[in-house]
């Protein structure tokens, strides 16, 4: 079985977000980088059932080269070989095309990816690169089992869950519980090293969309403890201070 | 939870203020690069999260318990076990052949470092398994590694360090265990007890291997008629019971996930030890490991530390309480502590120590690098000079840090003295650390009484070397030459006061070493400004170069400034002291107090 993930280079979840150039770039001055946490999740699953069925595990960024690091990363986890597409991702479609293009040239059974990333939260590539190649696009899928040529999965819906089956190959959005994320091993990560990281070029620099700024959302207020017996004093503070009642 | 350590201040340290890259010139390490140390750091950032933090106040609250003579556990240590052993955290500085990774010690402290952060109990399983294991492919035969060290390595078997007896503790001189020759060359009934032993027994593993000191029958007396034996608790091949039994268990202040046991070998005159290297050298074999593991401790110390000041830094930047100085209208909003000049003295009095405790010890653990694969004066040079610092590196984080996480306790007002918040375990925590690994008296001793005089000061002059070094690479940069001028008033003083007190080393034994300690917190104070200045360096490139930010630029150089106002400055009082010809511990008498 083939296997392409695709993974987005985010900041760290803990870093402090800041912009520059009139709001309009952000700030990367000491920002820890890492795979989307829902795409390491596409990861930890398509290691499991490449282990399962055999075949192999290619994983693909759309970026500039600062985002090899978090290649890397993926090889000790367990993929086999990376891919840089050697773009900055404008936006939801551009990276779309480049996915799709270079996916239908590999032909792949099973094509992975988080149900967005925690950077931009779009959650449209999966969409739009099922369209591109006409496959059919799964999210938010949080189970996933692979039985010959069809798969069987759970996805995410209001207030419950949805049973799918589907024919290979085919896109899927993927989110936790669908495996455990990996924490790649000694072995692993010295192996990475070695492992091919090739770099290809656009296809095409087509884009639906750009950022003209970003916005912070208002700093946090600060916490007052109130006892629990002193109801007034919270009706009080909700009253006059935060105004909400 | 709040974060437990600073994520951006470890690479930092480990990449722009500790030459760790460089090492990758030496053929050892020609394999690693920053990306391989980036891959380890966030793997060992995601087990903490995951599998260790978690943890955290559950294994205090639920410490392990003697049952049927067997050691019961956290039922989660288990698989952290199997996680350190399956993951190559064990053994991931030994070389490929011996299914290691060849990384260097500064990478795997930090990665330590992490752990310790998060769970310091957790942590202490594996660094004592790598430490026992280590002794044995050091010293051991081939037959040894082979039999015991892969399954130490896979963390299916816990390794130990069994040295103090009831009556031989910091004075292992008096060691009584026995070890009866058998008639089978290098196999010796064993026979004695052994107290405090950590992980001596417990269920998350299937056999216990002892690194354990006895006296061969016949030996000569004092240290050097000690040996070092391998002594496991299941004998092989069949691992069945070698006579090692848990007499008991401590119960302890502190890292209480991890017990401390009372052990008895021999008890029916059937426990098997085999001999490690040569006969009557186990104390020798012992110390060239031990130095390893204090500048371990001294980390230990600096992550319970770090743990406890981001746990108060979190609070004070939430907890609104009290007004600006001068504002008397009680309608205005309350301030957030953080705010207030003592809260942020507290704060940066923890910073200063735990971040300049991290610069050492980082900086230690990269000469214990370069003594692995430099050669000739070189590395006697970098030897001599990682002698004399270590303990320093243990002690001054392991003393700090008990009065750092003191103030972070504090910070958190009565809310710190309850365990709704993790500041009390933390204070607990750090308890140790002046203790185990050779107490702070005796870590003075070794310094002032030993490291100081021997080779003719030799590491004494290659720390001044090293720090005057530093001034002049600091008085490039205009805003640190306020300090290169206080240091280099320091260092005269550090000179002056160390030749005092070496004159009297001939003269007056007792008085030159009465205030050992005194001295090691002495010479420590100016090591750490030392540090902070090298720390100030970096900072000033790394900012240049665009790899740091504005806030974490100046909140370092703020601390930096901090350090030298409030800490430095104690040195004065300390020359004081340790120049003065009046002895009141001396003369004072037992009968008298």
């Amino acid at each position: 079985m083939k296997i392409l993930v695709c993974i987005t280079h985010v900041p760290d979840t803990t870093s402090k977000i800041q912009f520059t150039d009139n709001n309009t770039k952000f700030d990367k001055t000491g920002v820890q980088f890492i795979i989307g946490p829902y795409d390491d999740y596409a990861l930890a699953r398509a290691v499991e059932l490449r282990d399962q069925t055999g075949g192999e595990l290619t994983v693909l960024n759309v970026g500039e080269a600062e985002t090899e690091p978090t290649l890397r990363k993926a090889l000790a986890i367990g993929a086999d070989k990376a891919i840089r597409v050697n773009a900055f991702p404008k936006d939801a479609y551009f990276v779309a095309l480049q996915i799709a293009h270079y996916a239908k040239e590999g032909a792949y059974d099973l094509i992975l990816m988080g149900r967005e990333s925690i950077d931009f939260n779009g959650g449209m590539v999966h969409g739009m690169v099922g369209e591109l190649l006409g496959m059919p696009s799964i999210s938010p899928v949080m189970k996933l089992d692979i039985e010959g040529q069809s798969a069987k999965m759970a996805r995410e819906i209001e207030g419950g869950k949805e049973y799918i089956e589907v024919d290979l190959p085919f896109i899927a959005g993927c989110q936790e519980p669908i495996a455990e994320w990996k924490i790649p091993n000694m072995r692993g990560i010295m192996s990475a090293r070695t492992k091919p990281l090739d770099v290809v070029e656009t296809i095409s620099d087509e884009t639906f969309s750009q950022v003209n700024a970003f916005q912070l959302p208002p700093a946090k207020g600060a916490v007052q403890l109130i006892d629990k017996d002193n109801v007034e004093e919270l009706v009080r503070l909700l009253k006059n201070e935060a105004k909400i009642l | 939870m709040s974060s437990f350590y600073s994520k951006k201040d470890l690479r930092f340290q480990l990449f722009q203020n500790n030459p760790v890259l460089t090492l990758s010139q030496y053929s050892y390490f020609k394999d690693h690069g920053k990306e391989t140390y980036e891959m380890i750091l966030d793997a060992a950032d995601k087990i903490a999260n995951a599998s260790l933090l978690p943890y955290l106040s559950e294994m205090d609250r639920k410490e392990p318990v003697l049952e049927n003579g067997k050691i019961r556990l956290h039922p989660a240590m288990k698989k952290i076990l199997r996680q350190f052993g399956e993951g190559g955290w064990i053994n991931a500085p030994y070389t490929y052949e011996e299914g290691g990774q060849q990384i260097p010690q500064v990478i795997q402290l930090a990665a330590g470092f992490i752990f310790q952060a998060a769970n310091y109990s957790t942590s202490v399983f594996p660094f004592l398994t790598s430490g026992a294991a280590n002794l044995i492919r050091t010293f051991g035969s081939k037959t040894l590694i082979d039999n015991f060290t892969p399954k130490m390595y896979s963390g299916e078997w816990q390794g130990t360090m069994a040295l103090t007896e009831p009556d031989a503790g910091s004075s292992l001189t008096d060691l009584s265990t026995q070890a009866t020759p058998t008639g089978e060359e290098g196999v010796y009934q064993i026979k004695g007890q052994k107290i405090y032993i950590s992980c001596g027994d417990h269920d998350a593993c299937t056999n216990v291997v002892h690194l354990l000191l006895a006296r061969i029958k016949g030996a000569p007396a004092g240290t050097k008629g000690i040996s070092l034996f391998v002594v496991p608790q299941k004998r092989l091949p069949d691992l069945r019971s070698n006579d090692v039994l848990t007499e008991g268990i401590y119960h302890k202040m502190g890292y209480k996930g991890a017990p401390i046991a009372h052990l008895m070998f021999g008890s029916h005159d059937n426990c098997l030890g085999y001999l490690v290297g040569e006969p009557h050298k186990g104390l020798s074999y012992m110390f060239q490991m031990m130095n390893e593991a204090r500048i371990g401790v001294g980390m230990n110390a600096t992550a319970i530390g770090t743990a406890a000041y981001q746990a108060s830094l979190a609070y004070a930047k939430e907890r609104p309480q009290g007004r600006k100085v001068g504002e008397k209208d009680p309608a205005r909003p309350q301030e957030l502590i953080i705010a207030h000049a003592d809260v942020k003295r507290m704060l940066l009095f923890q910073k200063s120590i735990v971040e300049g405790s991290l610069s050492l010890i980082l900086y230690c653990a990269y000469l214990s690098d370069l003594v692995h694969v430099q050669k000739g004066q070189e590395r006697e040079a970098s030897r001599t000079l990682l002698d004399l610092l270590t303990p320093i590196a243990k002690s001054y984080p392991s003393e700090m840090c008990c009065l750092t996480t003191s103030a972070a306790v504090q910070v958190l007002g009565g809310a710190g003295y309850t365990t709704d918040f993790p500041a009390e375990q933390y204070y607990r925590e750090a308890r140790i650390h002046p203790i185990h690994e050779g107490t702070t008296g005796i870590h003075g001793l070794d310094l002032l009484g030993r490291k100081v005089i021997i080779q003719d000061g030799m590491g004494f002059t290659l720390l001044m070397k090293a720090v005057g070094s530093t001034i002049r690479e600091a008085n490039v940069h205009e805003s640190l030459k306020r300090y290169t001028e206080v240091l280099s008033h320091y260092q005269e003083l550090s000179q002056k006061v160390t030749l005092k007190l070496v004159e009297k080393a001939r003269e007056n034994p007792e008085e030159f070493l009465a205030d050992a300690t005194l001295y090691l917190e002495f010479l420590s104070i100016f090591t750490l400004a030392w540090q902070w200045l090298r720390q100030g360096i970096s900072l000033k490139e790394a900012k240049e170069n665009g790899q740091i930010g504005e806030a974490f630029y100046l909140g370092k150089m703020t601390t930096l400034e901090y350090f030298y106002e409030y800490e430095l400055v104690k040195m004065k009082a300390l020359a004081e002291k340790l120049t003065s010809s009046h002895f009141p511990t001396i003369k004072m008498k037992a009968e008298w107090f």
